[in-house]
């Protein structure tokens, strides 16, 4: 989650402009160890279904590196996309 | 400057707790977004770790469509007809 995504508070008088960050910083935490919990479900979902031995053999663990990588870069799209229509832009089709 | 008066310092903490449940409005929002179109546009195989051209365009479509949902029921909710 970017800062940038929920407006701009250059606006602010000194005072609020620090209670708001302090706000969002809060949000910021919560927000990453909720993408922390379901980022470990849905790798874990999509890659791990045998249970044979105790560890990820490479194949898992390749997959797991390659959902957890995608997903970042997923979620950075979609954050740049989000920030796009927040701001009111239109994009083409 | 700063509010000494009492009803526009309340005021101000009314401002601020709006401000909050905006935010967190947008956050669960961004998340929610994230999720569902991971799911919609992402192989679940993972045999990359790069987004290829059809999840990027996928995701930018998601995103938009996502967007105009949210907006449609938004706007059916605050219609004030009664449902069926």
């Amino acid at each position: 989650m970017d800062k940038s995504m929920l407006g701009d508070l250059d606006s602010l008088p000194e005072a609020d402009k620090q209670k708001m960050a302090a706000m969002i910083d809060q949000l910021q935490i919560r927000d990453s160890l909720r993408m922390y919990n379901s980022l470990v479900e849905r790798c874990f979902t999509d890659c791990v279904d045998t249970f044979r031995r105790k560890s990820l053999d490479k194949q898992e663990e390749t997959c797991v590196r390659r959902c957890a990588e995608k997903f970042l870069k997923h979620s950075m799209r979609v954050g740049m996309r989000f920030a796009e229509l927040n701001q009111g832009a239109a994009t083409p089709d | 400057m700063a509010a000494t008066n009492p009803s526009a310092a309340l005021e101000k903490e009314q401002i601020f707790g709006m401000a909050e449940k905006e935010m967190e409005y947008r956050v669960d929002m961004f998340n929610k977004l994230t999720q569902t179109c991971f799911s919609k546009c992402i192989e679940n195989r993972h045999k990359e770790s790069e987004l290829n051209m059809g999840e990027n365009s996928c995701i930018d479509r998601c995103v938009s469509k996502y967007w105009q949902v949210t907006n449609l029921v938004g706007q059916l909710l605050g219609s004030n007809q009664p449902p069926m």
